[in-house]
């Protein structure tokens, strides 16, 4: 198992291996390839002009036996010549001479006769030999028997085998003999021995051309060297040399011929390799070229296809987008952006710092954010919002995604952003929450209206009954004196005193029955409150201020308000009807913010505040408190704040704030303003803390 | 013209302690009056009597009505009175809260004698109910007078009720007799009878009886 796994790791990582090292190893093996046959290529161009070194010593070689053969053929028929006439001895010998100091190659001549006894010889004049020696004109060498014999036998002139034969100086020659019997018709009269040195033949029939470059030699078919002609100092290292076999009749020489060469020089073959090797690189690397340059302009129609299919995008979009460098740089807008600030793309491109579709009152507190960016404080991912201003000086809000610039390197290079106008949105909104506002208010209107109108319709009959026996037992009383009204309205009773006073009785009766029912109908209103008061819950102060905040921050984006929510640590929960409660407060918060939307008010600050008030007998108490610094409440206003019907503002019912008040204080708490501490007012109000349990 | 001892106040409330104050308060002040709980009484009452054949109501009454009522409403009561041309003999007063101003106001304009709007001061109301009352008898006297003339009129014979015709268009008798193709002679023994049994003295009497009864 374990061995498996093992063997499968060591697959996997041969196989990563593997791609780059055979991707390697194509190029390795490409080089190698290409040197072997630089190499093979400066071997064969050698061995090309080696074999021609050695063709042309072979031809030379060639030559030398030939010129070799030619003259040895010559010279027997100059020996036939000095035979021709049946010559005497003497005048033999003049001949010999001459025909001596003609050939240098001939050593000496020889004539004998049939029996091989020497008649006259005659010897070169450029050599003394040791022929001399007094034996040797009476014996003959075995050699020259051997010859003779073998002339005989072949009725022609034959070749002894080479034999040295030393000199007075104590050096020897290597020479050949040639016999060539005399006949005279078939019969022999006798020889001609001719002895040739070796040397001498190298020397003088080889032509001078030849043996110039060459050292040139006999051998013995054993390679034994007999004589040889040193043409030409040794030039190079390399020794070339052919042999060629010269047969005579009754004898065989090897001709050698040895020539020393430089060896074949390797620079120029370096060159040539070197010139080929360029010569491969540079198609190949054409080749490279034209498929490089095909990719290229492939690759610039792609990326400008896609400039273009990006460049559309970018137009089209109506999210603005904005992208900066590192030194806050703008280095890029798009169309939509520019249209959204109302300023052209080239007032806005390179502009650092400051930048001209920020507010002048709020530069500061940009210029704080962006250098927070810069020193690597993440933009929120969801975006932010913030103010801009257009050209033309009106502000608009927008929503700010940020996100950094990352390059194809990995680096980060700026800040990209993308710009979403809100103002359309928030106009949406704030017509929607409007109208949703009146909507609600109107539902309240019609369901207070409706209320008001069963209440007064159930407190108006018993009032209309009531002064209706008031007013006829009133008018009984002024007709006292008048004959009874029993009578007259059939109430039978003939006497007026006592069926006056029964009537008003009864009518009194009625009254009092009639101011019954009108006190229950209000001990029924009555019972309607406290039964609200049931609902009430235990609440923690935050969760009515985080109920309310969406509401609050609405209008307070609105009016550019700032809003501020301290709450002391540790507080109670407090016992209240939660949404009665809310209500006051939305109702506060939003009188505090009407109250700072005025044209005077640059500062805008709502502060809701919660603490722990003094406690009293009955437990603690928590206080709520909102604060504005709008231009405060004058003190007429003052008087009749809480007054039901009252209001400061045109479409106001003037009920806010006396139901604040009541709601409070069906809590038990109190509602209450003061001046602020400079400008503004604060409206605080308590509510009952859970007692812990 | 005064209503009379015998005129009679119709109260149609659903509410019993406003009713009994009424009809108190009307007792104060020497009215009669009959209280209803309900609009469909109301009804029922005025058939039985115009099942008895009565087209008009026989005294000088009233109705004070109130516009909110379980079951039929006083408007829609009103209305059927309106359709039976009751509301000029029987004046109606509508009782409102204060948010059906609107639609008694309207109904004024329909043809009521008046809205009140509760809580009432009192007297004021019964003062309005006399007149009412007064109205009523002054309606009820008319009718009684043109039901009289048209008595009157169906005990002429046909010569003689063309005679009135023209005598009421203005012609002298010799033009009457001359399209009548009778002889003035004629025409004045007509006319004679004619003021007669009409109970006139003179042509413009006449067109003046026969003007107001057809009202």
């Amino acid at each position: 198992m374990g061995l498996g796994r093992f063997a499968r790791l060591l697959w996997r990582l041969s196989w990563r291996l593997q791609g780059s090292w055979r991707r390697w190893s194509l190029w390795l093996l490409l080089a190698v390839l290409v040197v072997a046959m630089l190499v093979i290529l400066v071997w064969l161009a050698g061995r090309y002009e080696a074999s021609q070194v050695q063709s042309r010593i072979e031809r030379d070689t060639a030559d030398a036996v030939a010129d070799i053969r030619s003259g040895l053929a010559r010279n027997v028929q100059s020996l036939q010549a000095l035979q021709a006439n049946q010559p005497l001895p003497a005048e033999w010998g003049g001949a010999a001479a001459q025909l001596l100091r003609v050939h240098r190659e001939l050593m000496r001549l020889e004539w004998r006769d049939a029996g091989l006894s020497l008649r006259a010889h005659a010897d070169t004049p450029y050599r003394t030999m040791a022929f001399d020696a007094p034996d040797q004109e009476l014996q003959v060498s075995s050699d020259t028997q051997l010859t003779c014999a073998a002339a005989r036998r072949l009725n022609g002139p034959s070749y002894s085998s080479s034999y040295f034969v030393p000199r007075a100086d104590g050096l020897g020659l290597e020479v050949v003999e040639l016999c060539l019997p005399l006949t005279r018709g078939t019969r022999i009269t006798g020889y001609l021995v001719a002895i040739y040195g070796l040397p001498e033949i190298l020397s003088d029939l080889i032509g001078p051309q030849i043996s110039r470059h060459q050292e040139i030699s006999f051998t013995e078919a054993d390679g034994t060297r007999l004589a040889s002609l040193h043409g030409a100092v040794r030039r190079g290292t390399r020794k070339f040399s052919a042999q060629q076999l010269l047969d005579l009749p009754g004898s065989a020489l090897v001709l050698r011929m040895d020539s020393w060469q430089g060896a074949p020089n390797l620079f120029p073959n370096v060159l040539t390799a070197l010139v080929t090797f360029m010569s491969i690189a540079l198609v190949s690397v054409l080749v490279l070229l034209v498929k490089d340059n095909r990719l290229r302009l492939q690759a610039e129609r792609d990326l400008a296809d896609a400039l273009a299919f990006r460049k559309a995008m970018e137009d089209s979009l109506v999210t603005g987008l904005r992208a900066r460098d590192l030194e806050g740089r703008i280095t890029y807008v798009n169309p939509a952006f520019c249209k959204m600030v109302g300023f052209a793309a080239e007032e806005l491109l390179g502009r650092v710092g400051e930048l001209p579709y920020w507010p002048p009152e709020r530069s500061d507190e940009y210029l704080a954010r962006q250098a927070n960016r810069f020193a690597g404080e993440l933009p929120p991912r969801d975006g932010f919002e913030s103010l801009f201003m257009r050209k033309d000086g009106t502000r608009f809000p927008v929503l700010i995604i940020e996100a950094p610039l990352i390059n194809a390197q990995g680096l980060h290079t700026g800040w990209m952003g993308a710009f979403l106008d809100l103002s359309e949105q928030r106009r949406i909104e704030e017509l929607s929450r409007a109208s949703h506002e009146r909507l609600q208010a109107t539902a309240r209107l019609a369901t207070v209206g409706e209320m008001a109108s069963l209440l007064s319709h159930e407190l108006n009959q018993p009032l209309a009954a009531i002064s209706s026996y008031a007013t006829g037992s009133l008018n009984l009383l002024q007709q006292e004196h008048l004959p009874a009204l029993g009578a007259l309205a059939g109430h039978g009773s003939g006497r007026p005193a006592p069926a006056v006073s029964a009537d008003l009785e009864l009518a009194m009766r009625r009254i009092a029955e009639q101011a019954e029912r009108a006190g229950r109908v209000i001990r029924s209103v009555h019972d309607f409150v406290r039964r609200r008061e049931q609902a009430r819950e235990a609440t923690s102060a935050r969760d009515l201020l985080d109920a309310i905040m969406p509401l609050v921050s609405l209008q307070a984006r609105k009016l550019g308000v700032q809003v501020r929510c301290t709450l002391e640590a540790g507080l109670p929960r407090v016992l209240c009807d939660r949404t009665m409660v809310e209500q006051v407060l939305l109702n506060l918060a939003r009188n505090a913010m009407q109250a700072m939307d005025r044209p005077g008010v640059l500062d805008r600050r709502l502060e809701l505040g919660v603490r722990r008030a003094v406690s009293g007998e009955r437990g603690g108490w928590v206080e709520f408190s909102v604060t504005d610094n709008g231009p405060g409440i004058p003190a007429e206003v003052a008087a009749r704040l809480f007054t039901p019907f009252f209001t400061t503002k045109p479409e106001g019912m003037g009920l806010g704030l006396s139901l604040c008040r009541t709601v409070i204080e069906q809590h038990g708490g109190f509602l209450d303003h003061a001046p602020g501490a400079t400008t503004g007012t604060i409206f605080s109000f308590t509510l009952p803390a859970m007692k812990p349990a | 013209m005064e209503p009379g001892l015998d005129a009679i106040v119709f109260v149609v409330d659903d509410d019993a302690g406003v009713r009994d104050g009424l009809a108190w308060l009307l007792r104060s002040r020497r009215l009669l009056s009959e209280t209803y709980a309900s609009a469909m009484a109301f009804e029922q009452m005025l058939q039985s009597q115009e099942g008895a054949g009565e087209a008009s109501p026989p005294q000088p009454c009233c109705l004070l009505l109130d516009v909110r009522m379980p079951g039929m409403s006083g408007l829609a009561l009103f209305d059927t009175l309106v359709a039976r041309g009751l509301h000029a003999a029987m004046p109606v007063i509508f009782l409102t809260g204060h948010a059906d101003v609107p639609t008694a106001v309207d109904a004024v304009k329909r043809g009521a004698f008046d809205f009140c709007e509760k809580p009432f001061s009192d007297n004021a109301l019964v003062d309005r109910v006399e007149q009412a009352l007064r109205r009523s008898a002054e309606v009820l006297a008319q009718r009684r007078a043109a039901k009289e003339v048209q008595a009157r009129v169906t005990d002429l014979t046909d010569r003689e009720r063309d005679v009135m015709r023209l005598v009421v268009e203005g012609l002298p008798n010799k033009l009457i007799a001359d399209q009548l193709d009778i002889s003035v002679r004629t025409v004045e023994v007509h006319r004679a009878r004619v003021f007669d049994k009409m109970d006139v003295r003179s042509a413009v009497e006449l067109a003046n009886l026969l003007r107001t009864a057809a009202e």
